[in-house]
């Protein structure tokens, strides 16, 4: 088994990047990212917390020989997420369904502000890696190189997600432009 | 992004848009209730027969307990 952990700080305010998560794909950052659905959503009437669950599927560039071992480069993988608009939490868990029996990865992502500074956004995310079933064997070099590939695609995805952010930002300040114009005239 | 069925992708895509607008300028601002949900429900018609044809709706419902969902199944209105 093998634990990836990283934190990072996204330099904008918790709303917006909570956001740029619902809007991360599709991302030219992530093209392994090819379809996210929406399965169930709600939004807690005691609580006010909204759950959604999707379903993501990813088809990973991997070595033929990795393709040969799992039987192909498509996966599967199921998420659940709580946002706490008053607590200003996001969690996130998710887990891959396709390949499980020989490979799990199973990850947890929060947004949080950052305590050091409340207009930033703190993110954390941490994966459990396991091989098993036929892979135990060789479990060690397997969890090495999907480390590797999620550090990886962690990697790319914070830079997608900032791209989103700046997206963001510029619809915001398209908005409020003409506003601003109309206001000097 | 397109769905896993092509013909569902127009469907999701005036949900996640409708999604988007009401997270943004309402669910952040501690206005709760849904403006999406005719949106949704159309979606999830096309989206669940979609899975079911593709044979994923069992993967889903097995992969469940393991994330720490609330939800309980598929292909069911609540």
């Amino acid at each position: 088994m093998r634990l990836f952990e990283a934190t990072h700080v996204f330099k904008h305010d918790w709303e917006t990047v909570s956001l740029a998560n619902w809007r991360k794909y599709p991302n030219e950052q992530t093209p392994h990212v090819r379809h996210v659905e929406i399965l169930n959503q709600d939004v807690d009437p005691v609580t006010g917390v909204l759950r959604t669950e999707r379903l993501i599927m990813v088809r990973q560039n991997v070595p033929m020989l990795v393709r040969k071992i799992f039987g192909g480069d498509t996966s599967y993988v199921l998420e659940y997420s709580e946002v706490d608009p008053r607590k200003q939490t996001l969690v996130m868990q998710s887990q891959n369904m396709t390949y499980s029996n020989l490979l799990s990865v199973g990850e947890y992502i929060t947004y949080t502000p950052d305590p050091e500074n409340s207009k930033h956004t703190l993110f954390t995310q941490s994966a459990q890696l396991k091989a098993s079933g036929a892979l135990c064997r060789f479990a060690n070099k397997i969890e090495d190189i999907c480390w590797n590939r999620f550090q990886d695609n962690a990697h790319i995805g914070k830079l997608g997600l900032e791209q989103v952010v700046s997206k963001i930002l510029a619809e915001r300040q398209a908005m409020t432009m003409p506003l601003a114009q109309t206001a000097s005239d | 992004m397109e769905s896993i069925d092509k013909k569902c992708t127009p469907l999701k895509r005036e949900y996640d848009d409708c999604f988007n607008k009401w997270y943004s300028e309402k669910f952040l601002d501690g206005k709760e209730s849904s403006d999406c949900t005719a949106f949704f429900k159309t979606y999830q018609k096309c989206l669940r027969e979609a899975l079911k044809e593709q044979g994923l709706t069992k993967m889903i419902d097995d992969a469940r307990p393991a994330i720490g969902s609330v939800f309980s199944d598929m292909g069911e209105d609540k």
